[in-house]
């Protein structure tokens, strides 16, 4: 059976404490049992509710999630044309993503969405039209994107060094993130040894910790489990109720009532 | 600063860790020092020299590989091309120089008439120049291997050219070359010194600017993209 | 005492109750269950206790600090700030003024 405390733990994380007050908040709640030598289960209650009790009184009383309403246009494309050889892929594409909006790009293999999405993100540049993007610019890749030989520690301290984050806080922001996709002990793994799943985890964290206003997702979600999955749609409401734009690429349509907006690309354009 | 710096100290550790391109750049300039140690010792110095510069340059490869995937999101996360590239290179030479510790503490001891002070720079132009020569490589070649050919080939044209042709004065490490000579072979004669260390501050300048234009281009800020 | 409408008062002052132990001095999470049982009040479980010394901590009248026990594990202790008693006061005329009004119109009632 799981200990109490690894599933209130993870429960805290998942909830979005930040790592520290988790850690805090459940150390205190072991020394209590400690001392008193009550079962956790009677002295707390089961874990989840006892997690739904803690981040009530730590958040300010602000019932419910309020959702920003839909904001300016953060993301705008226009007219964009791409060949590869003779092949065009993508064909006058435009879309307008506004801030507080889910936008997903659906389509067959091959249609070009993961270029699509590089081509916002300014990775590679299209043979005709424009993107124009106000503020910073998120991009989590399908695979890829971590190096090899560093722990998710250092690629969080990677990454927060970017936006000006010491040491200390880039890894306490990092595991804050990687708890709300259930990932609860990142750190000395090398991202070598990571499973599929989780190594993609590590690809989110590191695109929320940049805290763009943009985020581009090219399914970053293969190899999660069903929890997980779920968690991150809730990540991605997250940030789209913080006023952030997202645009997901996704294959899967059963996804599309969670999102706002869908452009669907295809060959017979 | 502390994003190069930060760079630089993730690029150390990410070498440390691989433990085939350590054993690499210990093993090469240690095999081509024994190869002619007793016949024909300021021979085995200078591939001591080559070896120690083809260790960095492979380590740069991988460094240039493994950051390949990731700087194009590392410059969107809020980093300037210059601190990438220069974090990394620094970050080589320290590791560089760090290897040219013991071996130059061996030369001394094993050939205590060679010219300490000419046998250092000699290295010290190795590592200059072999770092970005590796990065260089790497950010042109996208594989690993192809890169490790190239490497192979210029390393061993350094290694069989005739020392009297032309093309020897424009390998990257004529400079170490020439140093050495000075060092081991005629230590009258500062003309070598002065040559060596002429050409091997052009290569290394060279070489830096170049492993920043690459970047540059590689990582530039696209036409496309436009402000809203 | 009907323990359903006992632990609603309880509820309601309970935070009013750890500002007021705390007013004597610095303590910890269990330190205080034991300190609200002596009382009358407990017992409290964990589960209440808890999420109201966070809410306390986090509208700043407590502040907080770790520090190890003296054999068991690291304790956080909890004290009051400016705050924190300044809210004690002003509560604690409240509730004088409150129970005086709620105890007039029970015992009117009972005569």
């Amino acid at each position: 059976m799981q200990d109490w405390f690894d599933v209130f733990r993870s429960a805290l994380l998942r909830r979005g404490v930040p790592h520290a007050t988790v850690r805090q908040v459940v150390e205190e709640a072991r020394a209590h049992t400690g001392d008193s030598g009550e079962p956790p289960l009677s002295a707390f209650g089961g874990p989840e509710a006892y997690a739904d009790a803690v981040v009530a009184s730590l958040t300010p009383t602000d019932p419910g999630r309020t959702r920003a309403p839909r904001g300016d246009v953060l993301l705008r494309a226009r007219g964009i044309t791409k060949r590869f050889g003779r092949r065009t892929v993508l064909r006058d594409v435009a879309l307008d993503v506004h801030a507080g909006e889910v936008l997903a790009i659906v389509g067959a293999n091959g249609c070009g969405k993961s270029t699509l999405l590089k081509i916002c993100a300014g990775m590679v540049s299209p043979d005709s039209g424009t993107v124009e993007i106000a503020g910073r610019v998120g991009y989590c890749p399908q695979d890829g994107g971590t190096i090899e030989f560093l722990t998710a520690d250092e690629h969080f301290q990677l990454v927060g060094a970017g936006r000006g984050l010491g040491r200390a806080d880039a890894r306490e922001h990092g595991r804050t993130w990687a708890g709300r996709l259930d990932w609860a002990d990142p750190g000395a793994t090398q991202a070598r040894h990571l499973s599929g799943g989780t190594r993609q985890k590590l690809n989110l964290t590191m695109s929320a910790l940049s805290e763009p206003d943009v985020l581009l997702l090219d399914e970053p979600y293969q190899g999660f489990d069903r929890g997980t999955y779920l968690n991150f749609w809730d990540l991605v409401w997250a940030w789209r109720d913080r006023g952030r734009a997202v645009v997901v690429v996704t294959h899967l349509l059963a996804e599309l009532d969670k999102v706002d907006t869908v452009l669907t690309l295809g060959e017979s354009r | 600063m502390r994003k190069t710096w930060t760079i630089a100290e993730l690029t150390v550790r990410d070498v440390l860790r691989r433990r085939g391109v350590i054993v690499l750049m210990l093993l090469l300039p240690t095999a081509f020092y024994l190869l002619r140690h007793n016949d024909s010792p300021g021979q085995s110095v200078r591939l001591l020299c080559l070896g120690l510069s083809w260790g960095v340059s492979t380590a740069g490869l991988f460094v240039a590989a493994s950051a390949r995937a990731v700087e194009p999101r590392l410059r969107l996360s809020g980093y300037a091309t210059a601190q990438l590239y220069l974090g990394r290179l620094c970050a080589l030479w320290t590791l560089g120089f760090a290897l040219l510790v013991p071996f130059a503490v061996v030369v001394r001891f094993d050939h205590p008439w060679m010219r300490p002070a000419g046998i250092v720079l000699a290295m010290a132009f190795c590592v200059l120049i072999g770092a970005p020569l590796g990065l260089l490589i790497g950010g042109l070649l996208p594989r690993e291997l192809e890169g490790m050919l190239l490497l192979l080939i210029v390393c061993a044209l350094q290694m069989m050219v005739n020392p009297d042709d032309l093309l020897m004065e424009m390998l990257p490490l004529w400079s170490s070359r020439e140093i050495g000579i000075w060092a081991v072979d005629e230590p009258d004669d500062l003309g070598y010194l002065l040559r060596g260390v002429a050409a091997g501050v052009a290569w290394t300048i060279a070489l830096v600017g170049l492993v920043g234009g690459v970047s540059a281009v590689r990582l530039r800020r696209r036409a496309h993209v436009r402000a809203l | 005492m009907d323990p359903d409408r006992r632990s609603q008062w309880l509820r309601g002052v309970l935070d009013l109750c750890v500002l007021g132990l705390l007013a004597d001095g610095e303590s910890y999470g269990y330190e205080l269950a034991q300190a609200l049982t002596r009382a009358g009040l407990g017992p409290i479980q964990g589960g209440t206790l808890y999420p109201v010394l966070l809410r306390l901590e986090r509208t700043g009248l407590v502040a907080t600090d770790w520090r190890a026990g003296e054999a068991g594990p690291a304790r956080k202790y909890y004290r009051l700030t400016p705050a924190g008693e300044q809210t004690l006061r002003a509560a604690a005329s409240d509730w004088r003024g409150f129970a005086g009004q709620v105890g007039t119109v029970l015992e009117t009632a009972v005569k």
